[in-house]
């Protein structure tokens, strides 16, 4: 044996595909007690709400309560799963199973290890957006062709949300610290996001705060590509709404989290 | 090309108020296994993490760090990338089998899954673990974990090593069988720096220690010189109630030999072994022990007997 080696590191794409290997591969070792309660949730509320407040309001502006609805949750399973990764799973990974340390000993930069991290919550978010879709159209609630484009508009929540995590994870010392932000953050986000009622009814100060939060605008993109006739140049502010968001939590959350990384 | 696989010059750390390097210099050869000795708290582990860039030095003008000609402070990810490094804490992925932390291991060094699985084997074998590829993680006892966690620090061949305490809580087999390994990974060129504060560990592998307190270099040198040259060759051992009643004993301050107490024990030195059995038998004392001087008792008497606040 040659211990003698003069290895380079891997090229920065490689290392950054190298944690979400690490990843997917830890996750799918149990995939069915990961994925499977989830994967339900989205199930509880189209059948609770579908069928249950379906039942009083037919329509919803020009389409079906249901398809109104269907539309609306399909990236909100996307920043849950995102979030929940990047909250609980990123500190239990610094924290308590030093699985950190040991990347870190490899040729890693903290850098690297958040980027892999934050693509790996968007593979998430892809997953379980696409997930919903697929049961949409089974059930025959969604049939517009372009639906499968939601599937990547999962893609940029689970990005968004993966980043937004990752910082708050950067200023939490306790892990149940994290309540605060699920209850105090996303709970309402999800509410009045435009999901489950449409915000252009609010009072104009709640629209106004409405617009400012990020899922609002990925749940506008994702019925745009599942309803027809809803398609236009507007979703190009939505989508320089969620570019900016990313690079702005992004660096966030590179900053903060590489002050945990290194001493 | 330079002799010296590591070269620190002046490297100061310090964590807020807090001093955890304090001016530290030394060198470490090729091929040669270099010890960091000290109590909790005394900066080994601090330093280790600098020189693979997982902690930044503190800002000094004076400050040299050679990593065979690279700093950590830009180049950390070469240093890794020749190196292998085995944590304080084992942090293998308790969910996956043994092969499968190797495997996702070997990717952070961009090696392809079939030279992964050939190195794998090999390394399995190098460690005792062959029949464990398929086990899981949690199955495994604490020593297997530390060996596995070794084994996966030398997935790409590393020429520099760096073990934080490796043989920390484990059975005398399992620090034996460890002991061995390093023998021979240095023996087929492997940089080996280590900390430990069994002094047993360094007395067995390392060619050259550095004794460290409170961030500071307090003694270099062979463990066996540092041993003649700062100790006497023997000690006896005084215990319990006899203690009391020979500290003030004449005898002892007229002959000059050197002595101290912690708590219920005296310790008597002399390069003299006879002598130390004369002492005993002019003051009638049965409840003693004489042995030869270790490295033991050179740590404790450069870093003191009582306990810092880390401890």
């Amino acid at each position: 044996m040659n211990y003698n080696n003069d290895n380079r590191p891997p090229s920065g794409w490689n290392r950054i595909t190298s944690v979400w290997h690490r990843h997917e591969r830890v996750y799918n070792s149990n995939f069915i007690s990961n994925a499977f309660p989830p994967l339900l949730e989205p199930l509880i509320i189209l059948a609770g709400l579908g069928i249950g407040l379906g039942s009083y309001i037919q329509t919803m502006g020009t389409m079906s309560y249901t398809l109104f609805l269907a539309s609306g949750i399909i990236v909100t399973s996307s920043m849950y799963t995102a979030a929940f990764e990047c909250t609980y799973g990123t500190f239990i990974r610094l924290e308590f199973d030093h699985v950190y340390d040991g990347m870190l000993g490899a040729p890693i930069s903290p850098t690297n290890l958040i980027l892999g991290e934050i693509l790996f919550a968007g593979t998430k978010g892809f997953i379980f957006a696409l997930a919903v879709l697929i049961i949409t159209w089974l059930t025959g609630i969604i049939d517009y062709p372009l639906s499968i484009i939601a599937a990547f508009i999962g893609f940029i929540c689970g990005i968004m949300f993966g980043t937004l995590s990752m910082w708050i994870t950067s200023c939490v010392k306790n892990i149940n610290h994290f309540n605060f932000y699920f209850t105090g953050l996303l709970s309402p986000m999800f509410f009045f996001s435009g999901s489950v009622f449409p915000i252009e009814n609010l009072p104009p100060a709640m629209q106004w705060v409405a617009e400012a939060t990020p899922l609002t605008h990925v749940v506008r993109l994702a019925r745009a590509f599942c309803v027809a006739d809803q398609l236009g140049w507007y979703l190009m502010t939505d989508l320089l709404y969620c570019g900016i968001f990313i690079l702005i939590t992004g660096w966030l959350a590179v900053r903060g989290l590489k002050k945990r990384l290194v001493d | 090309m330079s002799d010296m696989a590591i070269q620190i010059r002046n490297l100061v750390k310090s964590y807020g108020e807090l001093l955890a390097v304090d001016n530290l210099d030394f060198d470490v050869a090729r091929t040669e296994c270099f010890g960091l000795l000290g109590p909790n708290g005394a900066g080994k582990t601090t330093t280790m993490k600098i020189i693979y860039g997982k902690a930044l030095p503190s800002p000094n003008k004076d400050t040299v760090i050679d990593i065979f000609g690279y700093h950590p402070r830009k180049d950390a990810l070469i240093i890794k990338a020749f190196s292998g490094i085995v944590p304080q804490q084992d942090n293998l992925d308790s969910e996956l089998n043994v092969t499968d932390n190797l495997l996702i291991y070997s990717r952070f060094y961009g090696m392809k899954a079939r030279d992964a699985k050939s190195r794998i084997a090999e390394l399995l074998d190098f460690m005792e673990l062959q029949d464990k590829a398929k086990v899981k993680i949690r199955e495994l006892s604490g020593g297997m974990q530390r060996r596995l966690t070794i084994a996966r620090a030398l997935i790409n061949k590393p020429k520099l090593l760096i073990l934080d305490e490796p043989t920390t809580g484990l059975d005398p087999q399992v620090r034996h069988l460890i002991w061995n390994k390093i023998r021979e990974l240095k023996e087929m060129g492997v940089t080996v720096l280590l900390t430990t504060h069994y002094m047993e560990e360094a007395f067995q592998i390392c060619d050259r220690i550095i004794i460290m307190d409170k961030g500071r270099k307090i003694l270099e040198g062979k463990p066996h010189q540092l041993l003649s040259a700062n100790l006497e060759a023997y000690v006896m051992e005084i215990y319990g109630a006899t203690k009391e009643r020979i500290a003030d004993s004449p005898y002892i301050n007229r002959s000059g030999i050197r002595h101290e107490s912690y708590q219920d024990t005296m310790f008597v030195y002399s390069n003299d072994s006879e002598k130390l059995s004369g002492c005993a038998e002019a003051l009638h004392i049965s409840d003693y022990h004489i042995r030869q001087a270790n490295l033991e008792d050179l740590f404790l008497k450069v870093t003191g007997r009582g306990l810092n606040e880390l401890q």
